[in-house]
């Protein structure tokens, strides 16, 4: 199906740029509301809603932050470190502004799976519910996102 | 018919060149404004300049260097200048880089005002100093396993002239499809050599720059940068120093300690670095040296997650844990921090409540 122009303006803004060696789309050629649809069932799935990841996010994030490198347990074989870097970088929606480098990286010891945590791509969740394509670096796949940040057994809404 | 294909072709592409060429006339006629004068700084500086250019290329093609990181196009905000009169409305690639104060102070995106009719701007004094360079990589040394140093000897022109705590825009080559970007990074060698700089890149997984720094910048090859930039340096007074930085944030850090030994400037000073474990250490001898000549430097490394049956003598923990037990109270000193702003911030809040006034804490936050 034909894409209008908006939508080819935002498949460029998401696209290998300056600021982004990869992009936000990894190798999904699905449009962009597809995945954004997508993500969405996941989370619906399991019970979680785009606030409460947000808020573990920001708070896992601060707390790798705060710890300058150092490797710190944020549930049972789950670790996050920090790895500050110069400079910022921009959103692709034009809209967002500019935000700080640095990446925490969130990851299960035994497994190896991780998620890329910044806060451009907190912002993208929050913002747009963008969890970001398939095969990008930073994309935090949201099933991923909740086990790792042990959310699996918090449903909202329930105690 | 084939003939009727290509004459039709033809006539297709025919239509179409003329239509661009209507289209570069009325440009160049209609929306021509004509020379217009830039007043810099309350009449410090004035320069004609051609209407329809943006302010940040303008200033350029005046050899006037400001910070970009996004080649003018918006995104990286780095570009801020305050144009007093003549600017016209703030347009939607520019509000969500703007505060509501700056929008008040009338703070702008160079790259985005249009030069359509005359001009009052501030611009930095610094900014004039900044200079387009290029220059060969005579050394490139891995300083640990994710850092590296690179020393440049200036071509053209041959000498920089910068003050310890400054840094410049690198800019990247093309590779393997990624287009040239610029890149911060704070000059560590001293001033007095003023026909080299170097630097201390740290590996950013993914990085663009650093990418190419690490796997095809190779020595003998030109390097282009501008600069110096930056208002991070060592004031005047006579106050006790607490320097604090990791990592390649050593590198502003060095540069000032050097400078200080070289002018005999014998401010007591203490140097916190926090690190992992003893390979993210560098130039610890050198700095060793420093403290074994001088009665006014002291370097305090701090290791996080060396093994604890290390042969490690020295300081273990947070760094700002160790600032708050050499230095319970702040209050007579000046810090000089550098890092990411999670960094600067909690050493922000320890030497505050040491009593330090926060107008003493001079910081080059990487953002």
């Amino acid at each position: 199906m034909k894409r209008s122009p908006a939508e080819d303006e935002l498949i460029q803004s998401l696209s290998p740029s300056k600021f982004s060696a990869q992009g936000f789309l990894g190798h999904d050629t699905r449009p962009v509301d597809e995945i954004i649809s997508a993500d969405q069932r996941k989370l619906d799935r399991l019970g979680i809603s785009i606030n409460t990841l947000v808020d573990s996010l920001k708070a896992v994030y601060q707390q790798a932050q705060q710890a300058y490198g150092a490797e710190i347990q944020i549930t049972p074989g789950v670790f996050v470190a920090f790895y500050e870097s110069r400079g910022r970088v921009p959103s692709p929606f034009k809209t967002d502004g500019v935000f700080e480098k640095g990446e925490a990286v969130a990851r299960e010891k035994e497994t190896g799976q991780h998620i890329i945590i910044t806060e451009l791509g907190i912002a993208l969740i929050e913002r747009h519910h963008f969890f970001q394509g398939l095969g990008s670096r930073y994309r935090m796949d949201p099933e991923v996102a909740v086990r790792l940040l042990g959310l699996s057994s918090f449903k909202e809404g329930k105690p | 018919m084939l003939n009727a294909i290509f004459i039709s072709v033809g006539f297709l592409a025919a239509c179409g060149g003329f239509l661009a060429a209507v289209l570069v006339v009325a440009e160049k006629k209609i929306l021509n404004y004509g020379p217009c004068t830039l007043d810099i700084n309350a009449g410090e500086r004035e320069l004609i300049v051609d209407g329809g250019s943006t302010l940040l290329s303008a200033l350029a093609e005046n050899s006037i260097f400001i910070p970009s990181a996004c080649g003018g196009r918006g995104s990286c905000a780095y570009c801020k200048l305050k144009v007093l009169e003549g600017a016209g409305f703030v347009g939607p690639v520019e509000e969500p880089h703007l505060t509501p104060e700056e929008l008040e102070t009338g703070i702008r995106l160079s790259c985005q005002v249009k030069i359509r009719n005359d001009l009052k701007i501030e611009i930095p004094k610094e900014l004039f100093a900044v200079k387009h360079f290029r220059a060969k990589l005579i050394g490139k040394e891995m300083l640990t396993y994710d850092i590296a140093g690179l020393r440049m000897e200036l071509i053209e022109p041959q000498t920089i002239d910068f003050v310890a705590g400054q840094y410049i825009q690198l800019e990247s080559e093309e590779y393997k499809s990624r287009e040239s970007v610029m890149r911060a990074y704070s000059i560590s060698s001293v001033p007095s050599d003023n026909r080299h700089i170097e630097l201390m890149i740290r590996k950013v997984p993914e990085g663009i720059c650093t990418t190419w720094v690490f796997d095809y910048l190779q020595e003998g090859k030109d390097l282009y940068f501008s600069g110096p930039y930056g208002e991070f340096h060592l004031s005047e007074t006579d106050a006790p120093i607490i320097f604090i930085a990791s990592g390649s944030g050593m590198a502003p850090i060095w540069s000032i300690i050097q400078r200080m030994v070289e002018k005999g400037i014998q401010r007591n000073a203490v140097y916190f670095f926090g690190a992992l474990s003893q390979k993210d250490l560098f130039y610890a001898d050198e700095l060793n040296q420093i403290v074994d000549s001088s009665e006014w430097f002291q370097f305090v490394p701090s290791l996080l997650q060396e093994p604890e049956d290390s042969d490690w003598q020295g300081e273990r923990g947070l760094i700002t844990d160790v600032v708050k037990r050499y230095f319970p109270d702040t209050f007579a000193h000046e810090a000089y921090l550098c890092g990411s702003p999670g960094m600067i911030n909690a050493c922000i809040s320890v030497l505050t409540e040491g009593g330090m006034p926060e107008e003493k804490i001079y910081y080059d936050k990487f953002a």
